[in-house]
């Protein structure tokens, strides 16, 4: 039994060649294991390290009369477990060569039976892994009893190969036990302590991860109402309660913007930016870092500073520095790199938002700037061909022509309406009303109007210019364009909880746009979308020579049927 | 006086222009039209010295029009439109004037003179002339444009003149002479002008005749006449 404490007490040898494994390059793909096989360089790698450990087994071994009990096959076991077969028998052929070279009793021995240990925990490698149970080969039971039967093996091959068998016997009897426990043992602490460090790194990543994504949601949800003085404030405060740093400051090109954090007697909002580090973030564009020990951080502001160290990140607008987002750590804590790294990719993230933001500002303005294009576009023949018309009515028919005009004046009137506004459907039809007065007047008796509107839609709320462009074209590209009489039926209900507005005629002239004749009703479509999503907006039917109807669908308001 | 003809598709436009225009005491107003299908066949038939003719029409416009009428029956034109983006093109085309609605009478007098210019001086309007690739057709009271490439052929009677195609028969305005002038159909006897590549076969009869059957088996007379042409045009 004796032998065995002995043996137990070389493991603790393993174990620090394990933690000391658990810190090297090669031991990140033992996380992966259960994906993805092992590249060559990890396997050469891997090679190298149990060789050491199993040849190492060897030399702590005891020897005893003409033999030797030692922890050699916990290498080549763990080599075909983790590496799988070819690498359990190359690491064990290594350590039985090298057994085989010291000589005795059982140097023939070891030197076959060494890499048989490796094969079989090889054997066990592919049987899991073709079970798909490729996670359980870290597992310290499996190692327990693979390396376990791998003694055994061991044993047995000893006395089949060493002579004289009288002599073998003995030893067997002698070693056997301590060497099947203490081997078994050594395997499943060494696993064991592989597996405890890959969990608590997974739990400090999950950590890390859960906490940046926090800060980022939060500080996503202010920029979003600008970046200014007060928001600014509140991001700084928040960097500074997830990450535990001293304090944060956030500065826009010229002064400091917000300060949260130890040294707030002196870093205040307002000041003008101060420190060289800054400056220099803002000037060169890049991220500058002053640990406190190679370059040292002192603060511009103030001599007894308790600040000692700083990470500047600048903060982006389409590649143009706005501000700077700084990180400080008193002079008695270590700046962690971990909050370095953190700070870095907030930047980046805020950065990218503020990209996003005025990119959507600017698409609003280019929406808006259209929607003015088409309202001056449609003007010149309109108003041409409609003065035109109130002029020959005058000659017979002043009082038409007085009330035509009343129309043509609130036509235009509603026309000027700010474009970003919201009307009513109640607004939308009394603007449509007036224009439909005037072109059926213009054209007589070729065009019809047919009304059938819900009137508990009547106040519907839609942005202004949703109804005029698509009845002007039902009429500018539709009834227009056919010799004889044609109708437009403009209707508005409730339908599926929606409220849907539409607008047909029976001209039959629907072609898919081709140049600007969709704009109008395209912009009417983007507006519709942007405001209440993409749910919402414009769709139109059509059958050739038959019909065109363009349906508006809006959220309904409450109240009324459905 | 100036025989002429108001071509515009909104009755108060054409009211205002025959207003306009007796005021200056100078015309003989033949008639209106309210589209490009009345406005042919009133200048077939009336032979106007000049048109007054918006750009704007259903289906087929201002210019669709003058692609359409016989250069010898051709009157002076001025163009009326609401709008001057048609401007430079109606010089291009050659007009003699054009006016913007509304019509300023003293605007309408310059345009007149013009006119008593060219009628006195005698001068030929001449218009680039576009080879037609759709033929506007009336079809149970619609107008249609009908793909050139669809029609067999084209025949004219007493009734008028008669396409015949994509297995429908309608009618149109445009005169055998136009069609044979201005697209690929081709003449094979007085009254019938044929779409060659609708041409299915070709049967010599006595006395120099000639019978062509169309694709759809339709068959037309080929007069002594013409015949040759046809041989020559189709190398047989």
């Amino acid at each position: 039994m004796k032998l065995a404490f002995i043996l137990l007490q070389h493991l603790a040898f393993f174990l620090v060649v394990a933690y000391l494994f658990s810190k090297s390059p090669a031991f990140r793909p033992m996380v992966r294991l259960a994906e993805d096989p092992l590249g060559q360089r990890q396997k050469l790698f891997l090679y190298f390290i149990f060789a050491s450990i199993s040849i190492a087994g060897t030399y702590f071994g005891l020897s005893l009369e003409g033999g030797e009990a030692n922890t050699r096959a916990i290498g080549a076991v763990l080599a075909g477990l983790i590496g799988g077969p070819f690498l359990g028998t190359a690491v064990g052929l290594t350590s039985g060569l090298h057994s085989y070279t010291l000589g005795g009793l059982t140097a023939f021995a070891s030197g076959i039976s060494t890499p048989m240990e490796g094969l079989l925990g090889g054997l066990v490698h592919l049987h899991l892994v073709r079970r798909g149970q490729a996670g359980k080969v870290l597992n310290p039971g499996v190692a327990l009893f693979t390396t376990m039967a791998a003694e055994v093996l061991q044993m047995l091959v000893i006395l089949a190969l060493s002579r004289p068998f009288d002599e073998a016997l003995l030893l067997v009897k002698k070693i056997a036990l301590p060497m099947i426990l203490a081997n078994g043992a050594g395997s499943a602490l060494f696993l064991s302590l592989l597996r405890d460090l890959k969990g608590s790194r997974d739990k400090v990543g999950a950590k890390f991860t859960a906490q940046a994504l926090s800060i980022a949601d939060q500080l996503l949800a202010l920029l979003s109402k600008g970046f200014n003085q007060e928001t600014a404030q509140q991001m700084a405060e928040i960097i500074r309660r997830e990450t535990k740093v001293g304090a944060v400051g956030i500065t826009d090109r010229e002064k400091i913007l917000a300060f949260s954090g130890i040294g707030n007697d002196h870093h205040r909002a307002g000041i003008p930016i101060a420190a060289e580090q800054t400056k220099a973030a803002i000037r060169e564009n890049r991220v500058i870092y002053a640990d406190g020990k190679k370059d040292p951080y002192q603060c511009a502001l103030s001599d007894n500073c308790p600040l000692g160290s700083a990470l500047a990140v600048p903060l982006r607008r389409d590649q143009e520095v706005i501000g700077v987002i700084k990180l400080y750590e008193p002079r008695y804590q270590l700046f962690l790199n971990l909050n370095r790294s953190l700070g870095e990719g907030l930047a980046a993230l805020l950065s990218h938002q503020l990209l996003r933001s005025s990119y959507d500002e600017q698409k609003n303005l280019l929406v808006q700037a259209e929607l003015k294009l088409i309202q001056a576009q449609v003007n010149p023949h309109f108003l041409f061909n409609t003065l035109n018309t109130i002029i020959a009515v005058i000659r017979t028919d002043p009082d038409k022509a007085r009330e035509l005009l009343r129309h043509l004046s609130n036509f235009f009137r509603k026309n000027l309406k700010r474009s970003g506004d919201l009307a009513t459907l109640g607004e939308e039809l009394d603007h449509v009303r007036s224009y439909l007065e005037i072109e059926e007047a213009r054209f007589g008796d070729r065009l019809n109007v047919d009304f059938e509107i819900d009137e508990s839609l009547l106040g519907l709320v839609m942005p202004t210019f949703t109804l005029q462009p698509v009845i002007e074209n039902a009429i500018k590209h539709g009834l227009a364009e056919i010799i004889g009489a044609g109708t437009i039926y403009i209707r508005a209900r409730r339908e599926n909880g929606l409220a849907v507005i539409e607008v047909e005629d029976d001209a039959g002239t629907y072609q898919a746009p081709s140049d600007d004749s969709g704009l109008g009703m395209g912009i009417v479509d983007k507006r519709l979308k942007n405001q209440y999503g993409d749910t919402y907006g414009v769709n139109i039917e059509f059958s050739p020579g038959e019909w065109t109807r363009v349906s508006i669908r809006l959220p309904a308001p409450s109240g009324g049927r459905s | 006086m100036i025989r002429t003809l108001i071509i515009d598709d909104e009755q108060h436009a054409r009211d205002e222009m025959a207003a306009l225009l007796a005021d200056t005491g100078e015309f003989e107003l033949l008639g209106t039209c309210a589209n490009a299908m009345e406005a042919i066949k009133a200048i077939n038939r009336d032979h106007p010295e000049v048109i007054f003719l918006d750009v704007n029409m259903p289906v087929l416009s201002g210019f669709d029009l003058l692609g359409m009428i016989d250069q010898e029956r051709m009157p002076y034109v001025i163009f009326v439109t609401a709008y001057d983006e048609y401007a430079l093109k109606a010089f291009e085309e050659k007009t003699l004037d054009y006016l913007l609605k509304p019509v300023e009478p003293d605007r309408l007098e310059m345009a007149v003179r013009k006119i008593k210019g060219a009628l006195e001086g005698g001068s030929q309007q001449s218009f680039e002339t576009h080879p037609l690739t759709r033929i506007p057709c009336v079809t149970a009271n619609r107008v249609r444009l009908v793909d050139l490439n669809q029609i067999e052929y084209v025949h004219s009677d007493l009734s008028g003149v008669h396409v015949v195609g994509g297995g429908t028969e309608s009618y149109t305005e445009l005169t055998l002479k136009i069609l044979e002038a201005r697209s690929s159909l081709t003449r094979c006897h007085r009254q019938y002008l044929v779409n060659p590549d609708q041409i299915d076969e070709i049967t010599l009869l006595e006395h120099g005749l000639a019978e062509i059957r169309t694709r759809s088996g339709r068959r037309l007379p080929v007069s002594r006449r013409y015949l040759k042409r046809l041989k020559d045009l189709l190398s047989f």
